[in-house]
């Protein structure tokens, strides 16, 4: 009798040693002990969570795959009733150019027939703001203006658009654009920034149209200051700068 | 060797700048800046060549004279006018803008400042500038050093222990031999312990009553621990600075976390938004080159052009919520208006990778809400929930955000609540309901 108690009272301290030791995780990469592991990693899809390992089960074929998902091709957000919202958010009818895929990465996309280089740059030239400012929403579109340049512009092209930006003035970066000093149509700025232009990778991941319809209305404030200021009566005090369509010739 | 280059370079700078070419140097610099920059550099290839001493490139080239002015002012009529200028012309496939309107004197300023310009790449580096995210070595090796004397000192400490009872047990058998008692009464290690317990019952009692108590209490706060991930930071694939990228460049936390405003997560980069800037920047010195070799490498950058094999980075996650948990970053940052540093602290001094920040950090960041519990518990959350307030009313009638509404419900619909919630001043996350179980747990 005695001796079984010995066995199983020596055996038990073993037992809760080791726990005690093997729980002190040593690898950094580990957040440690969890109540209920099955609680934490969930087996319904989240974002950044890889999925090849559910429980315990290994899928190869998911793994790296099945997280941060991207919709299924040809269809696009639900964006409310409002047809002028809606006709702002519909897919962007310009095409980049073949070469866009060596220069900005953008492999596997539609690209325009026309293999004129610029060709749809220069088409954009025609296209104008969808996203009208008026006396009653100007307020509005400046401040979000700010909120989104701050956001996505300001460390390149600086807080006054004259392109000084922090990673300009910090010596990392060179040759970000004046934007005060454009002359460019705004189509031809939507087009930009939806894809890039020269050295400027484009930003159609990081604001969506309504977003860069915004933007350029903000940057029409650095060309002319009084940009989207109105008398009582409604009217425009200065016409927009009169989009000047882009002069330099192209190949 | 460099160094002396170094001086000699800047001195001839500086005899230059003596020498009264200054006002045609800030000409050049002023207008390099303003019209070349945006596609040329010095010193390296970009959207358009590197122009350090191209008139030379041009001559050595077999250019005629002056048809790299008239390239600058029209490509086109150069390019036909002159045969190097018309190869130069298909050398790459972004056109050059035209500038008629610069001066042959202007266009000189430009190449005389540009040709002025040291190449960085045989500068030494400026010292204190941003340095690489590896940690200091000398931290770690005084942190192993240490936990090394502790194990020397329990070893030798139970070296003396062991020696010193085996004298003790040896003069022991001595004293019984000369005594003649029966060497058989020589007791084991664990009869000797049982028959000083057995004589000293009462302190034998105590103390292991203290021990059992300590064990339990060490215990119920060692449960009290597990799934707490202050201070986790595990290793990443690119050792990335936020120092550098946040602090020294003044990049927004939401130029690379976009997704913060839209979406329950803020987001991990795509390669594409890091390509933005690094297509240009590819490091100051070998620590920084060789880690921004592996970006290049996920992006299919070769240096000149995308090759369109790309392959993922493997980020490792940093901040785990438990799945039964439901946190939205962009209720919080756009709705609740919360600063991204109450949570994550001051990003721009993080040099090493990403990790879960104590509360104590946290709490000596400026305009923080203090809090005590450790972050990323449930006490965290519902404390702040508890102090933080939400944004003033819609004093002036024109606010339209969600909690100007809530603020003119409560004005209109219930008076005497809405004084009762402001007598502290403010009306608390907690006050609308933000410490119900279903907010969060659902």
């Amino acid at each position: 009798m005695n001796k079984i108690f010995k066995a199983i009272a020596s055996i038990s301290g073993v037992a809760v040693l080791g726990l005690i030791f093997g729980s002190c995780s040593s690898n950094p990469d580990s957040a440690g002990l969890e109540y209920m592991p099955d609680m934490y990693r969930s087996p319904a899809i989240e974002p950044y969570v890889d999925y090849g390992e559910v429980k315990g089960s290994l899928d190869v074929s998911k793994t790296l795959k099945i997280s941060a998902l991207v919709p299924p091709m040809r269809t696009i957000p639900y964006y409310g009733t409002n047809e002028e919202e809606v006709l702002m958010m519909l897919p962007y009818h310009r095409l980049p150019n073949a070469v866009f895929a060596k220069s900005h990465g953008y492999y596997g996309w539609d690209f325009t027939s026309n293999n004129e280089l610029d060709y749809e740059y220069l088409q954009a030239a025609a296209d104008v703001n969808p996203y009208k400012i008026t006396a009653e929403n100007a307020e509005k579109i400046f401040a979000k203006g700010k909120e989104l340049y701050s956001a996505n512009c300001m460390h390149c092209h600086g807080e006054k658009g004259d392109g000084n930006g922090p990673m300009v003035t910090a010596g990392s970066y060179v040759g970000a654009a004046n934007l005060g000093g454009l002359t460019i149509a705004e189509g031809q700025m939507f087009y930009s920034i939806y894809y890039g232009r020269n050295a400027m990778g484009g930003h159609a991941s990081l604001v969506n149209k309504k977003e860069i319809w915004t933007l350029i209305h903000y940057i029409h404030k650095f060309q002319n200051p009084s940009y989207g200021t109105f008398d009582e009566k409604g009217l425009p005090i200065s016409a927009p700068s009169a989009a000047v369509a882009d002069t330099t010739v192209k190949m | 060797m460099f160094r002396s280059f170094n001086k000699w370079c800047f001195g001839a700078i500086a005899f230059l700048l003596f020498a009264g070419t200054f006002d045609a140097q800030a000409q050049g610099e002023g207008l390099f800046k303003s019209k070349c920059s945006t596609c040329h550099q010095p010193h390296k290839d970009g959207t358009g060549p590197k122009l350090f001493e191209v008139r030379k490139k041009w001559a050595d080239g077999g250019a005629k004279e002056g048809s790299i002015i008239k390239w600058v002012n029209n490509w086109q009529s150069a390019a036909a006018s002159d045969p190097y200028a018309e190869g130069v012309s298909k050398v790459k496939s972004a056109a050059m803008n035209l500038f008629p309107d610069l001066t042959k004197e202007q266009i000189i300023s430009i190449f005389d400042y540009v040709d002025a310009q040291p190449d960085p790449a045989t500068a030494v580096t400026t010292p204190g500038g941003p340095t690489d995210g590896s940690m200091d070595p000398n931290a770690a090796t005084e942190q192993s050093g240490s936990s090394m004397i502790w194990i020397l000192l329990a070893v030798v400490f139970v070296t003396i222990i062991l020696a010193v009872g085996g004298v003790r047990r040896q003069l022991k058998a001595a004293i019984n031999e000369r005594d003649g008692i029966d060497s058989k009464e020589d007791a084991s290690y664990a009869e000797e312990f049982r028959t000083w317990a057995w004589k000293n019952k009462t302190y034998v009692g105590i103390m292991s009553l203290i021990l059992v108590i300590l064990l339990i209490v060490t215990g119920i706060q060692g449960l009290g621990t597990i799934g707490v991930v202050e201070a986790y930071q595990p290793s990443q694939p690119i050792n990335f600075p936020h120092t550098v990228h946040a602090g020294v460049n003044g990049i927004d936390c939401k130029y690379c976390h976009n997704s913060v405003t839209k979406s329950k997560s803020a987001g991990i980069p795509t390669v594409n938004v890091c390509m933005n800037c690094h297509k240009q920047i590819n490091g100051r010195d070998a620590a920084q080159q060789a880690k921004i070799k592996a970006l290049y490498a996920a992006a299919g950058w070769d240096g000149n052009e995308y090759t369109g094999k790309s392959t993922p980075i493997v980020w490792n996650k940093v901040h785990v919520l438990p799945d039964h948990v439901y946190f939205n970053h962009s209720q919080h940052v756009v709705v609740g208006g919360v600063d991204c540093k109450q949570c994550h602290g001051d990003m721009t001094k993080q040099l090493e990778t990403a990790r879960v920040v104590p509360i104590e950090e946290l709490n000596k960041v400026e305009g923080n809400i203090p809090l005590t519990k450790p972050t990323l518990t449930m006490g965290w959350c519902i404390e702040c929930h508890q102090e933080k307030g939400i944004a003033e009313g819609p004093l002036d009638g024109k606010k339209d955000g969600y909690y100007d509404e809530i603020h003119r419900r409560l004005l209109n619909n219930d008076k005497s609540l809405y004084n009762k919630y402001l007598e502290d001043g403010k009306v608390t996350v907690k006050e609308l309901g933000g410490w119900e179980c279903a907010k969060c747990h659902y």
